[in-house]
Parts: structure tokens; C-alpha cells; sequence
């Protein structure tokens, strides 16, 4: 037994049930993505370098679903997949997906706040 | 909530100038706040229309990150007998300044689109801006497509011309239609009265039937808008001129989408 599982024990059940619903989410997440890996194959999400620019002419190299989420999170700046899957009207779980592929593709960051994840283009970070 | 415009056209010579700044002065005389903004910093030509050669900022300095917009925007209100109502943000004429903006790499280009997306906020929003305008380098350029991406709506500006129409159509199908932008065509330079007199609804069918998107007007080949030698904001000098009335038409359309 690792020792955060052992510090987790000392804790009350509800944080422990917490701690099991953000591990099955991001669990979530990787699934979402390998499902859409999948359907799509390997070839279009090989991970470019950390730093691939998402410029206008990647955008339009893109393949038209991750094109249109990467549209929507250039234009929201920062958003959780839901903020995404607003714009887009296309399913959170799909987002979620297509948002994930592109942090792979070294596109976008992803960030944690609590329960939430956001996505966002590293602009100045970058160069 | 405020709309961005970008003109746009596949060839040089088109009227994109002519067209963005008309149709920006009658939207600010139609009671809107207005800005427009040079984007073609391979041929700046908005400074030598409105005759302004000392920018304390330029649209570069912004793009490149050294100033802020409030910078870079010229109060032209006066000019059109207006206030508050009509601003510029001019791209550096210079030789030096256009082979600068020519050699940027993807990274710069990157951020670039980072900054113009930003317009949104701090002009749309915060300074109560109705319209931003982006006239922009005619083509496949980099800055071009940065407005496009940036923009609500893309205005094309298209001759009759052979060439001008097939590059058009390649440009609507391989550009716009990916980055899934509301687009409108504009004829202009039309030499054919019948089709203006009695065949707007004929135009209209040709337009959508040859680049698939709706036509936001028809500009006849007008001998006083060469005369006027680009030196004139021709709504404003002319008021009861047919090409004012045709602008007027064209803002009022604009003004209605709904985006």
C-alpha cells in the first residue's frame, strides 16, 4: 500500500469518495482518448514537439473536428471543455477528447484548478 | 455586442481599401462606433489615403507587443463630421517596417492572432467599439489569414474578372470553409448596367450559384471614384452620390446580420 493511499485511509469516507471520482475522471479522459485514437488512427495525433506553434496554417492543416475545437478555444482563450462544448454543440465527453488530443499534439496546456480542467494556448510562453 | 469585419480578396486591386473605409465611414455616420485598422502591412495604404504620417504607435507596434491598441488608434471623428465615432490604427508605410513584417516566423505569427483576437475585449467590450474593420493584404498571407480567423464576418471584394473569379471561388472553398466563417461577396468595378438595373436578384442568383455564400452588393465601375484618386473618404466628401447610396445599403445589411 503506497503511502498517499494510507494518508487517504486516516480521512473521512467523503474525501475518500472524492478522491476515487477525480482519479475515475481523469481515468475518464484517457479512455475518451483512446477511443478517439481509435476511430481516427494513430497517424494525425503523433506528438509534435512541446512547442508546435497553433497558428493559422496549422489550423488549417488540422482535421475539420479537432480544427473547430482548436477555433473555439482560440477565440474563448481559456475554457474547460464544457465552455467548449457550448460553442461547438457537440457532446462535453467529445470535447473532452478532441481537447486532450490536441494538449498530445503539444498545442495546447492543460491546467488543474480543483475539479476543473483548463485548456489554453501558450502563447507567450512559447519562443 | 460589436462585430468585427475583415475585407478581403483573393487579387490586388479589388477595392478592398476603398470598400473597408466606405463602408466604416457610413456605419459611423449611421451612429455606430467604428474603428479601422490597416492589415496590410505589405502595402500600407490607409495612412496616404487619410494623409496621416506620424503615428505615435503603428498596428506593427501592437502586433509585435510593445504598445497597447489605445496607442495605436487615431481619433478621425472630425473628419467625417462626427465625434467619438470614427478611429484608425494604421500599418507602418516604411520599407524598413514591411520588410520586417515580412520576415516573421510562425511563432510571432501565432501571437499575432493571439493580440488581434484579443481586439474583441478590449475594444467590443470594454471600449464600446460597434465595428472593428481589418483591411487586409489580398491572398494567402499570414496577417490576411490572422483577420480572417479574428473576424465575424469576411467581406470579399471580387471583379467580373476571369481570374479574380475562379481564384475566389478556390479562396471560399479551401480557406473560409474551414475556418467556417459567415463570408459575403462584393462585385465590384461591374461594367455591365443591365445586370445593376434590372438583374440584382439574377446577380444574386449567379453570385450563390458560383461561390456558394450571398451577395452584399454590386458596385458599378464608377468614373468619379477614379477621378477621386483614393485622396477623398468619398461617403463623406459625396454624399448624394450613387456610390454613397450603394454603401449605404451595404451597411444597413451588415448592420443586420445576425453573427
Amino acid at each position: 500500500m503506497s503511502t498517499s493511499d494510507k494518508e487517504l485511509l486516516g480521512k473521512k469516507p467523503l474525501q475518500i469518495l472524492e478522491k476515487i471520482k477525480e482519479n475515475l475522471e481523469k481515468l475518464n479522459e484517457k479512455m475518451e482518448i483512446m477511443i478517439e485514437l481509435q476511430k481516427h488512427g494513430r497517424r494525425e495525433f503523433e506528438p509534435l514537439s512541446p512547442e508546435a506553434p497553433l497558428d493559422v496554417m496549422t489550423l488549417l492543416s488540422m482535421p475539420d473536428h479537432l480544427r473547430k475545437t482548436a477555433m473555439t478555444l482560440c477565440r474563448l482563450g481559456r475554457a474547460t471543455a464544457d465552455e467548449v462544448a457550448k460553442q461547438t454543440h457537440r457532446a462535453r465527453a467529445v470535447e473532452s477528447a478532441y481537447l486532450n488530443q490536441l494538449v498530445i499534439m503539444g498545442y495546447l496546456k492543460k491546467e488543474r484548478k480543483g475539479r476543473k480542467a483548463y485548456f489554453y494556448i501558450d502563447r507567450e510562453g512559447q519562443g | 455586442m460589436g462585430k468585427i469585419v475583415a475585407v478581403h480578396s483573393y487579387k490586388g486591386g479589388t477595392g478592398k481599401t476603398f470598400i473597408s473605409t466606405n463602408l466604416a465611414v457610413t456605419l459611423a455616420k449611421l451612429g455606430r462606433k467604428v474603428c479601422l485598422m490597416d492589415l496590410d502591412f505589405r502595402a500600407p495604404s490607409l495612412s496616404t489615403l487619410l494623409n496621416l504620417n506620424n503615428a505615435e504607435c503603428w498596428l506593427n507596434d501592437y502586433l509585435n507587443g510593445v504598445c497597447e491598441i489605445d496607442k495605436v488608434l487615431i481619433d478621425q471623428s472630425a473628419r467625417i463630421g462626427g465625434q467619438n465615432n470614427f478611429f484608425v490604427g494604421l500599418a507602418n508605410p516604411s520599407v524598413e517596417a514591411i520588410r520586417d513584417m515580412s520576415s516573421k516566423d510562425r511563432k510571432w505569427e501565432m501571437r499575432a492572432l493571439g493580440r488581434l483576437l484579443s481586439l474583441r475585449n478590449s475594444l467590443l467590450n470594454d471600449k464600446g467599439f460597434d465595428y472593428i474593420f481589418f483591411d487586409t493584404s489580398p491572398g494567402l498571407q499570414y496577417s490576411s489569414i490572422n483577420a480572417i480567423v479574428a473576424a465575424d464576418l469576411v467581406v470579399v471584394a471580387s471583379t467580373l474578372d476571369n481570374s479574380d473569379i475562379e481564384g475566389t471561388k478556390r479562396m471560399l472553398r479551401d480557406l473560409y470553409d474551414l475556418f467556417e466563417k459567415k463570408t459575403e461577396i462584393v462585385l465590384n468595378k461591374v461594367m455591365h448596367n443591365s445586370a445593376l438595373t434590372s438583374g440584382r436578384d439574377k446577380l444574386q442568383v449567379m453570385v450563390k450559384d458560383v461561390y456558394g455564400v450571398p451577395l452584399l452588393g454590386v458596385i458599378p465601375c464608377f468614373c468619379d471614384v477614379s477621378r477621386a484618386e483614393g485622396k477623398i473618404i468619398f461617403v463623406h466628401e459625396k454624399p448624394e452620390h450613387p456610390f454613397t447610396r450603394i454603401m449605404g445599403e451595404m451597411a444597413a445589411r451588415i448592420d443586420k446580420l445576425q453573427i
